[in-house]
């Protein structure tokens, strides 16, 4: 067993101990708290913050950093634990495929996480606050993990975040397509007669083709343990803002038979600005075994939200955070 | 009523006298008369109010001429480095006000930090960016050890001391006996008679006084009033800002221009490294280093070391670095700390725009200047340049005998 992988095991034992129940509408371990960002490595607290200084001067990231370049990683405590605590930090791929929404038992669940490791600062005491360089190489979704041993009782605690580097978004391009798409159908509607431009089409659906998963909102997603599966089907199509609705959820067991009677919750939010929905909306059990309504859905933001959903028939508790782009 | 289109000429030429006489009485109006308030904010920068340089208690031989001498030698002096082309003036070089031009020193390898000027630092009770050394004498013994700057050692430096006869006997006039090898305490304290020679030549250098300052003593005792002339309109704008709206002399006060205090000003690191920790660490460093005011080195048998005894700790230091003085700033860009930026005209922006600090809080707050303001304050920053005083023969290497 080499050295590193000597490193990485308390951190992944930690990692196994860790309740996920924290934070839940956050990147992990990283949260924003009356504007301030905060990183929670257990209880220890610290102000979380990411800088490009060559690309974006005094702009301050708190969790998906827009450019890459050369990021500094900065954590100034709010907990003198912190101070005296041995730190490590490690940054890695993520290869959870689950985005923004991995969580600490998604990184306990990689086998060998040296092999998607970026960067690895080893443990040590650093007072006052901490930094740390790294220069990003290429974009895409990465995973912070930072260990504290703290000093007194020698504890080790963990935060877990994941985070975007680079414009990983769906960026403009959709919409520029999408206006060509109105136009088109403008003509068409114009030029009844005449027959569509079959290639023109073509094209533009062939664009559209990758963005298709974020326009789909029937998907079944399977909860976090695989006890069941949740499908939603919103009665506002498409759906928008500010605009109070229901929604039908089908939740089945993990075989694909209904679950009936089952508790189901629901609550959502926006991670990127640390807030909720607007509304609490309410679940309640229809005649259809496994179909059940949400009463009260309201988004007043455009943007990512999460939604969570809480699954318990008694047998299972289980749950599944749903992304969803406004 | 006039219809429209009769009402434009007269429109017109109204806004062009207008114009006219706002022009006129720009150019030609004079600047408001100080205040009372503004007067003696004045004077208090004035070279005028400095007082003559107390004495340094920890250097017995801080006002000898004699160790001035021997310190000048010791300035100019390549031996006093690993390969034997660095001396104290590569960077502290006299044409440049004792600075070096460069973002950072550059001599073995690159320093940490810029290059401050030496001129009046032996009024600062702190010294490097972060005050790590608490004396003009014990600071200049670290460069000596830096791998980047001089690196040399303590036993290298005192044998080239032992060996070469003029610097042996001169050392033995002022110390009482030749340098002692014998145990480590020897070597240091050998090595710190040679930072107290240093640092007696070091005492000598004092800005001069500048343009600003005759016109200061101009305003508190009269004379020739042709005086007033000493600044012009744009100079007189920025002074008046520069004690005002710009709030310049929260730090930058007395007549060195600096409080000698560490602030945190938001700056950014230079490309590859991360933000200076700044006085965080050097207030650490300074109370452990064997050199300071309370050390068994230091010749004040009372150990009477206020600023150091009472010195300041906490979360508020992290990333303040040291004001400095602002007094021939032409000669010691790039400016700040690591040289963040290569003109004035970029200091004063940062400054007017007081951005969030990477770590720890920017003590400065947003000031809202216009462009023309921050030109002015510019104007006025250039009135503060003056030769060194000191005699000239201090001001280049000693001639050889």
């Amino acid at each position: 067993m080499t050295a590193a992988r000597l490193r990485r095991w308390p951190a992944v034992a930690t990692l196994l101990c860790l309740c996920s129940s924290t934070a839940v509408f956050a990147h992990g371990g990283v949260v924003s708290e009356n504007d301030l960002c905060i990183i929670n490595i257990g209880y220890l607290k610290a102000h979380f913050k990411i800088y490009v200084p060559a690309a974006t001067a005094h702009e301050e990231y708190c969790e998906d950093i827009p450019i890459r370049g050369e990021s500094v990683f900065i954590m100034e405590y709010q907990h003198d634990g912190l101070s005296a605590a041995k730190i490590d930090f490690r940054i890695v791929r993520n290869v959870t495929g689950k985005g923004i929404y991995a969580r600490s038992e998604d990184v306990a669940n990689i086998d060998d996480l040296d092999a998607i490791t970026v960067h690895y600062a080893p443990a040590a005491v650093f007072p006052d606050v901490y930094m740390l360089l790294h220069d990003f190489e290429s974009d895409g979704e990465y995973i912070g993990i930072v260990t504290a041993a703290t000093a007194d009782n020698g504890k080790t605690y963990t935060a877990v975040f994941p985070f975007e580097v680079g414009d990983t978004g769906i960026g403009v391009w959709p919409w520029i397509l999408g206006g060509l798409l109105v136009l088109q159908l403008n003509f068409w509607f114009w030029s009844r007669r005449r027959k569509p431009a079959a290639g023109t089409t073509a094209v533009l659906l062939l664009a559209l083709l990758p963005y298709a998963p974020l326009f789909a909102d029937d998907d079944t997603w399977p909860t976090d343990a695989g006890h069941f599966s949740v499908s939603y089907q919103p009665d506002l199509d498409p759906l928008q803002i500010n605009k109070i609705h229901t929604w039908m959820l089908t939740v089945n067991h993990a075989d694909g038979t209904p679950v009936a009677n089952a508790t189901v919750t629901l609550d959502g939010g926006m991670p990127s600005h640390n807030h909720g929905l607007p509304t609490q909306p309410a679940v309640l059990a229809t005649a259809n075994p496994g179909e059940y309504k949400v009463e009260g859905m309201r988004f007043h933001m455009q943007g990512d939200w999460v939604i969570a959903i809480k699954i318990d028939d008694g047998e299972h508790r289980d749950m599944v955070m749903i992304p969803l782009r406004l | 009523m006039l219809p429209i289109r009769r009402s434009i000429l007269p429109l017109l030429l109204s806004l062009a006298l207008l114009t006219f006489v706002f022009y006129y009485w720009q150019r030609f109006s004079q600047p408001a008369p100080w205040t009372d308030a503004e007067l003696q904010q004045i004077a208090s920068l004035s070279l005028a109010a400095l007082p003559p340089l107390p004495p340094d208690p920890s250097n017995a031989v801080a006002d000898d001429p004699r160790a001035a001498e021997f310190g000048h030698r010791l300035f100019f002096d390549p031996r006093l480095s690993a390969n034997g082309n660095i001396s104290c003036a590569t960077c502290h070089q006299p044409i440049r006000n004792f600075s070096d031009g460069l973002p950072r020193a550059v001599a073995l390898g690159m320093s940490k930090r810029n290059t401050p000027s030496i001129a009046g630092s032996a009024y600062s009770p702190w010294f490097y960016w972060d005050g790590r050394k608490d004396s003009q004498w014990s600071q200049a013994l670290a460069p000596l050890e830096d791998p980047n700057e001089h690196g040399s050692s303590r036993l290298q430096v005192i044998s080239l001391i032992a060996s070469v006869s003029d610097y042996r006997r001169r050392y033995e006039t002022l110390f009482g006996q030749p340098p002692r090898l014998e145990s480590q305490d020897d070597i240091n304290r050998a090595f710190a008679n040679v930072g107290k020679a240093l640092a007696a030549y070091e005492r000598k250098l004092m800005p001069g006084k500048s343009r600003f300052d005759r016109y200061a003593d101009y305003l508190q005792t009269g004379g020739d009033p042709k005086q007033q002339d000493l600044l012009n309109k744009d100079e007189i704008a920025g002074l008046r800002l520069f004690i005002g709206a710009a709030r310049c002399t929260e730090c930058h006060n007395g007549p060195l221009f600096t409080n000698f205090e560490f602030h945190n000003t938001g700056l950014l690191p230079p490309a590859g490294e991360l933000p200076d920790r700044g006085r965080i660490d050097g207030v650490r460093e300074v109370l452990q280093d064997p050199f300071n005011c309370l050390g068994q080195y230091s010749d004040d048998p009372a150990h009477n070391c206020p600023e150091l005894r009472y010195v300041r700790t906490g979360p508020e230091l992290i990333g303040a670095t040291r004001t400095p003085s602002l007094r021939n700033l032409a000669n010691t860009m790039p400016f700040q700390s690591k040289g963040q930026h290569a003109t004035l005209s970029g200091v004063l922006e940062h400054y007017n725009r007081a951005p969030l600090a990477m770590i720890g809080h920017n003590e400065a707050t947003e000031l809202g200047l216009a462009d023309w303001q921050l030109r002015q304050l510019e104007a006025f920053l250039g009135t503060l340049a003056a030769p060194i005083d000191a005699a000239p023969e201090w001001l280049k290497a000693p001639a050889t005998d």
